[in-house]
């Protein structure tokens, strides 16, 4: 096991390659190597070309800028950031398996590559079924949440249904959640069409980064703008519960959908605390914990129960 | 004075290409992110005392950055470094499993300091361009005289090693030296009386992890 490489050398390498493809000696795939080990290199990278290019205004003290043959020289420089912003998106990667019906446990959070291509993340307590016909491609949620990510084929559409509700794709990433009474359909990529079938309305056009929620009788809402919410929001993909400002009582429901131990606030002041942090799905006593000790509560582990209560009634 | 100096690195035709794209992205960092990292450093350091690296999340967030294919609709690229900023560092706290609340909650800092554009701030421009005139020419000599020629007059840096009587490989090395330590100076955003002392030897102390 090596050691992790400091910032401080990777700063001094990316200094260095900058340099020589200013110098014009730079063998691009060696750069693309060095660059593809580490996002950090890619970010050190990028830093020290804009420090550089920063320094070109140097020129305005002194003769006339050059720009034909500024731009000659920045060709290797562009070729490496190239490479920088390629690999700083992550691809996943993950087996083939052929069924139809995927149902988690309380806790279990699955990913199943579906036969098509596309990728399902199935949440806690969930149950689907997926039906790949040669004109549409068909997925029940009958319970739960499910995140899609949606293999393009413009021949056959991608449709989930939930009770009433339907969400429509071609090639895109959303996310289901049944709740009682309707659906929330969060969009992480492209476009999908919602609607229901217990209500009259036209299909509503959700976008990338908007949040809506499908009423089974009424209908989609307006969808809104939620970009930073549904990454949030979709962190139990990697079995996390991110907070940043929710309430105490919220977050610990949260954590009651994937724990057959609970968490149970005592006391509705407590309940109301706002929190931010970033925890695993699964433990959620270090979560109480971790709460109670920044609103001075105090936590008790009876049976199936983790129960939080204030240590003095809470000032107003 | 701020405006000429912008149009001069985002001026474009009307065919665009890819690469003038990620051009003027780098342009960008350089004019409007670079200016601010000493204060995203000092923030970091406040907000995150006990947890991640500032070096890292420092060098992520420019990963992240790199990664834009346009920069025209941020308005505000102050507040969107932080936000980028304050997004990696939660995914390392994210790493480190078990989070300590009474550190993160003190992102929420993170608003304050957005809400307050200082008067340097706002002076932009023109102290940025006598910045760089510092940054140079706090240099050691030789590493200066290599910068004013490749920066200054544009000469190419085997045209720098044939005027200097030097081999590539020492015009290389000097540069690499200088850009070091101009990187330091930014990370710092030091005062001016800490610039005209400066020498890249002073390098690894002002690198120095907490």
């Amino acid at each position: 096991m090596t050691a992790r490489e400091s910032a401080a050398d990777i700063e001094a390498a990316a200094a260095r390659w900058v340099v020589r493809a200013d110098r014009g000696d730079l063998d691009p795939a060696e750069l693309e190597a060095w660059l593809a080990g580490d996002t950090r290199r890619q970010g050190a990278f990028v830093r020290a070309q804009a420090a550089w290019g920063l320094l070109d205004r140097g020129r305005a003290l002194g003769v006339e800028e050059t720009p034909q043959r500024q731009r000659i020289d920045r060709r290797g420089l562009l070729a490496g950031l190239g490479v920088a912003a390629a690999a700083c998106v992550a691809v996943v990667v993950a087996p083939r398996l052929l069924a139809a019906r995927y149902g988690t446990a309380v806790g279990e959070i699955r990913r199943v590559p579906l036969a098509d291509g596309s990728l399902a993340a199935i949440n806690t307590d969930t149950a689907l079924e997926v039906a790949m016909k040669p004109r549409r491609r068909e997925v029940r949620l009958d319970r739960g949440e499910a995140w899609f990510q949606v293999a393009k084929d413009a021949e056959r559409p991608f449709v989930v249904e939930s009770g009433p509700v339907r969400v429509r794709a071609v090639g895109t990433a959303f996310s289901v959640r049944r709740r009682d009474g309707g659906c929330e359909v969060l969009v992480t990529e492209g476009v999908v069409e919602v609607w229901s079938e217990g209500a009259d309305e036209a299909p509503r056009r959700v976008t990338a980064g908007e949040r809506v929620f499908a009423s089974d009788s009424a209908g989609p809402a307006r969808p809104v703008p939620a970009s930073l919410e549904i990454t949030r929001e979709l962190a139990w993909r990697e079995g996390q519960i991110v907070l940043d400002g929710e309430a105490f009582g919220a977050a610990a429901e949260e954590f009651n959908r994937y724990n057959a131990r609970k968490i149970v606030i005592a006391d509705p002041a407590l309940a109301e605390q706002k929190l931010v942090g970033w925890f695993r799905t699964n433990e959620p006593e270090s979560f109480a914990r971790a709460a109670a000790s920044s609103f001075g509560a105090r936590v008790t582990v009876r049976g199936d129960a983790i129960l939080v209560q204030s240590i003095a009634p809470l000032a107003e | 004075m701020h405006r000429s100096l912008q149009n001069n690195s985002t001026r474009v035709g009307g065919t665009e290409t890819v690469s003038e794209g990620r051009a003027r992205v780098v342009a960008w960092i350089g004019r409007e992110i670079l200016p601010h990292e000493a204060d995203l450093r000092a923030w970091l350091r406040r907000a995150f005392a006990t947890a991640g690296d500032v070096d890292d999340i420092v060098q992520e967030t420019y990963c992240r950055l790199a990664g834009l294919s346009h920069v025209d609709h941020i308005g505000e690229p102050r507040a969107y470094l932080f936000q980028a900023a304050r997004s990696v560092a939660l995914e390392q706290l994210r790493r480190a499993r078990v989070v300590r609340i009474d550190t993160v909650t003190e992102i929420d800092a993170l608003n304050i300091e957005l809400d307050e554009p200082s008067p340097e701030r706002i002076a932009g421009g023109r102290r940025e361009l006598e910045r760089v005139r510092r940054l140079i020419a706090a240099l050691p000599d030789r590493c200066r005289r290599i910068f004013e020629m490749r920066k200054i007059e544009g000469l190419p840096q085997r045209e720098i090693a044939r005027r200097m009587g030097v081999t590539e490989n020492v015009v290389e090395n000097e540069s690499v030296r200088g850009l070091r330590a101009i990187l330091a100076a930014l990370a710092e955003g030091e005062t001016e009386e800490q610039t005209a002392a400066r020498r890249p030897s002073t390098h690894d102390r002002t690198r120095k992890r907490r």
